[in-house]
């Protein structure tokens, strides 16, 4: 049998979008002290009795509650200031199925069904007298299942967080 | 002598500031009235500012062409050679300003040049001996020779000193101006040579310089005993208050009501005294400004800028009437703990303005003294400060292995990728891998620990970062997949040498689980199970045996997952390499460093402390001494307690009532 298979400019030019998305909406979010509110928002939600939760790593500490890491964000950090300075995107899986119902299992041939992983570079400041650090952050985005399909809510991201490895690098 | 010379309000005298540099002090002649101007410079008589004015004109004679690039301080230049008095040393591009007295600050030597033969040349007639017109020449066909760099030169400086012409330019400007020796400048040739230091110049200009030097250091010196006479070493104490009444300055600044040129005079001064920042905040902490007269704060803006690190001000007997008249130090002084302002209109007001003086001053403990901030508070808000600036407790790596798959692949992939690359590609990696580099050119660098970055050349060319690669085909071109692709990049990269992995300060790496991979074998529609590892690192580039070899940081994620079934037991899925500047990794600040040393302290203190207090009890039952008597009869007689007795027992009529615990019978 003969998987069916994306065009690679396709999946090249989608998954490209997708990180670049993601990190115009996240580390602005990051930044901006209202936009902190938002964080869990772009975290994959665990589901009770399924195994499927994010996995987040903060400089070495992980999570699975998306709502934990914005109460850090929150709570401990008063101001920030995240520039991303490169990025690079490679597709994982054409067609990620994980959370998918039976009857939708078929490849997107658009690569809306993609899980694509991430590596972003940039410097973060912290506090007003914070030394300017660098950053080395590695997600893995996966599709939003729900923000699938004709009945979708509007608004919702196409992608979220299933991964993240996020340190400080100097 | 000491004429008074009419004087143009501060900030209004155009003629006067247009003709001259930088701060400077400089006496046109002994015996005359001298008097600092807004930037410290000595001022000159209105008969030389007339004087300017009138040569200023004949500035603009043919012989400077518009537009050499020059800087705009012409005119000081032109100004001061045209005076009958021009003989002296000028500062080109400094103006008189900058003159003898601060001599000893202007290095010469290295990048001057002395040029001969403008006495000989028609120029010679001008009336500022042509020096202006040499100049501009030489600017001109120096600017000229290097055609293509299309470079500009510029002469900093220069003195006419007898027939010579001493100029001063950055060391390129030099190389390329010492290449017009020979030149014919207005029918002479010019000889062009080094010039050493001031120590070689001609008895001629010794003389020439000694008369004003002699004048101007004598004030220098007196400023210096003014200073002298107000320092208290002991308390790290400079006292300027009323510094207008100074018999020592009276005679200088006999006319002036207003403090902030003795300032100027003096903080240059303490410029010379003090090199470094480091120096003025060890020699001088507190600074006391009272009774100045000061309307506002700005006057003595020199002050705060020479001693930026002082803690104590005092600023009282002022006329500092609201905050608008501190403004000008709103940004300055972030040291400052102790401001006085009594006897200032703004006194009354200090109430409602202790918070303004909080925000502006961090580290502002007593406002006219008046407690506003306590230690505890202060060292608060720097623990918070603190907590600002590193929100993210970085700890160790967070490495969730299964089955040491990780761990293995880690210990071969960075020792393989060093020295057999084609083999890791056929143990680890398929046709359906991804690799792709980014380098990250703009990275920050540690101050205090940081190395040359070797060129990106080799990389350039393959530089995924999408930031700057936005077209679809060269993001496809740029990712190479399949072991051929990526054999073919990495034979063109250069050689690398990971540290080992035992150097656990020079690696982070984490992994942990990802799902829903792709299933080599196609039996999972749902995907397969793998790690996601990053390594953050560092690795020495190229083959070289040099001692110092060039080094780069890089972060590199991999996915790895199960292999084709018979072929491979696991793959390389996705490997990312990102490249920086060579940087130290933040290290993990394991909860420890913070808690421990205090808890330490705690029990090593407990001991002591218990035992102190068991005795200070016993004392206290046996004296019916309060606790805290007893506790200070003990420490006065070395925590011996039979000392301490007897000293109770010789003293206990002289002791005051309350030295004793209430009820207790004596």
């Amino acid at each position: 049998m003969t998987e069916p298979t994306l065009d690679p400019l396709i999946e090249v030019t989608v998954a490209g979008v997708a990180a670049q998305d993601f990190i115009d909406a996240y580390y602005p979010a990051l930044n901006n002290p209202k936009g902190r509110a938002s964080i869990a928002d772009f975290y994959v939600k665990p589901v009770p009795g399924k195994p499927i939760a994010a996995d987040i790593v903060l400089n070495g500490v992980p999570s699975t509650d998306p709502t934990e890491i914005q109460k850090i964000f929150d709570e401990q950090v008063t101001k920030a200031h995240y520039e991303v300075q490169t990025f690079d995107c490679h597709t994982i899986n054409a067609n990620y199925n994980v959370a998918a119902n039976e009857s939708a299992l078929a490849l997107d041939m658009d690569g809306k069904k993609m899980s694509i992983v991430v590596i972003v570079g940039g410097t973060v400041k912290y506090g007003e007298d914070g030394d300017v650090r660098a950053f080395s952050d590695s997600l893995v985005l996966v599709p939003n299942l729900e923000a699938h399909g004709p009945k979708a809510a509007k608004g919702l991201k196409k992608w979220l967080v299933q991964s993240q490895n996020f340190r400080l690098v100097l | 002598m000491l004429q008074s010379a009419p004087r143009a309000p501060r900030g209004d005298s155009p003629n006067i500031r247009s003709s001259r540099g930088r701060g400077g002090i400089q006496k046109r002649r002994a015996g005359g009235p001298v008097r600092v101007d807004r930037d410290g410079d000595l001022d000159m008589d209105p008969a030389t500012a007339g004087e300017k004015r009138r040569s200023a004109k004949g500035r603009m004679e043919p012989s400077r062409p518009a537009g050499t690039g020059r800087t705009n301080s012409g005119p000081a230049r032109g100004g001061s050679i045209a005076t009958a008095r021009a003989k002296q040393a000028i500062m080109r591009g400094i103006g008189r300003g900058q003159a003898n007295v601060l001599e000893s600050r202007i290095t010469t030597t290295g990048n001057s040049l002395q040029v001969e033969g403008l006495s000989s040349s028609k120029a010679a007639s001008n009336p500022d001996r042509g020096v202006e017109a040499l100049l501009a020449f030489l600017e001109r066909k120096a600017s000229g020779m290097d055609a293509k760099s299309n470079r500009t030169v510029k002469i900093k400086k220069s003195s006419l000193r007898g027939d010579k012409v001493i100029i001063t330019a950055s060391p390129e400007d030099i190389a390329t101006l010492q290449k017009l020796d020979g030149f014919t400048f207005a029918g002479s040739v010019l000889s062009i040579k080094s010039f050493g230091s001031p120590s070689g110049k001609t008895g001629e200009s010794v003389e020439q310089k000694k008369e004003p030097s002699a004048a101007a250091l004598a004030l220098k010196d007196r400023f210096r005993q003014v200073l002298a006479a107000r320092y208290n070493p002991d308390l790290k104490l400079l006292n300027l208050s009323s510094i207008v009444a100074d018999p020592g300055l009276a005679e200088c600044f006999q006319e002036t009501t207003n403090p902030t040129k003795v300032f100027q005079g003096l903080m240059i001064v303490c410029d010379g005294l003090f090199k470094t920042r480091a120096e003025k905040k060890e020699a001088i902490v507190s600074v006391t400004l009272a009774n100045n007269s000061l309307a506002n704060v700005g006057d003595a803006n020199i002050l705060a800028q020479t001693f930026p690190d002082l803690q104590n001000v005092d600023l009282s007997g002022n006329n500092l009437a609201d905050m608008k008249s501190l403004d000008a130090w709103r940004y300055k002084l972030r040291l400052l703990e102790n401001l006085v302002l009594s006897g200032n209109p703004i006194e009354a007001q200090l109430a409602t303005l202790k918070d303004e003086f909080l925000k502006r001053y961090p580290n502002l403990m007593l406002l006219n003294n008046v407690q506003v901030r306590s230690p505890e508070q202060l060292a608060e808000l720097k623990a918070k400060a603190e907590a600002a600036a590193s929100p993210l407790p970085i700890a160790g790596p967070d490495f969730r292995d299964v089955g040491q798959v990780g761990e293995n692949f880690v210990r071969q992939l960075l020792p393989l990728y060093d020295n057999d690359r084609s083999s890791l590609l056929t143990t680890f990696y398929d046709s359906n891998t991804t690799f792709s580099l980014s380098i990250n050119t703009s990275t920050p660098r540690n101050h205090q620990n940081s190395k040359p970055i070797p060129p990106w050349a080799d990389y350039m060319k393959n530089s995924r970062n999408l930031v700057r690669i936005t077209h679809p085909g060269t993001r496809l071109n740029r990712s190479f997949k399949g072991v051929e692709a990526i054999k073919g990049l990495w034979t063109s990269l250069p050689a690398t040498h990971h540290p080992d992995l035992s150097q656990t300060d020079k690696y982070i790496i984490e992994c942990h689980s990802l799902p829903g991979l792709p299933d080599p074998s196609g039996q999972s529609a749902r995907g397969v199970d793998g790690l996601i590892i990053t390594i953050h690192g560092e690795f020495e580039e190229g083959n070289t045996t040099a001692a110092d070899k060039p080094m780069r940081s890089f972060s590199r994620t991999i996915i790895l997952g199960p292999g084709i079934p018979g072929f491979q037991p696991i793959r390389v899925i996705s490997d990312m390499l990102a490249l920086r500047a060579w940087g130290p990794l933040a290290q993990p600040q394991p909860a420890a460093m913070h808690q421990t040393p205090p808890q330490q302290h705690v029990q090593m203190a407990m001991p002591e402390q218990q035992k102190q207090e068991a005795m200070a009890m016993q004392l206290m039952e046996k004296t019916g001494m309060t606790l805290n008597y007893a506790a200070l009869c003990l420490s006065e007689t070395g925590w011996d307690l039979e000392k301490a007795f007897a000293a109770f027992t010789a003293n206990k009529d002289k002791l005051p009532a309350d030295a004793f615990l209430a009820n207790v019978a004596r």
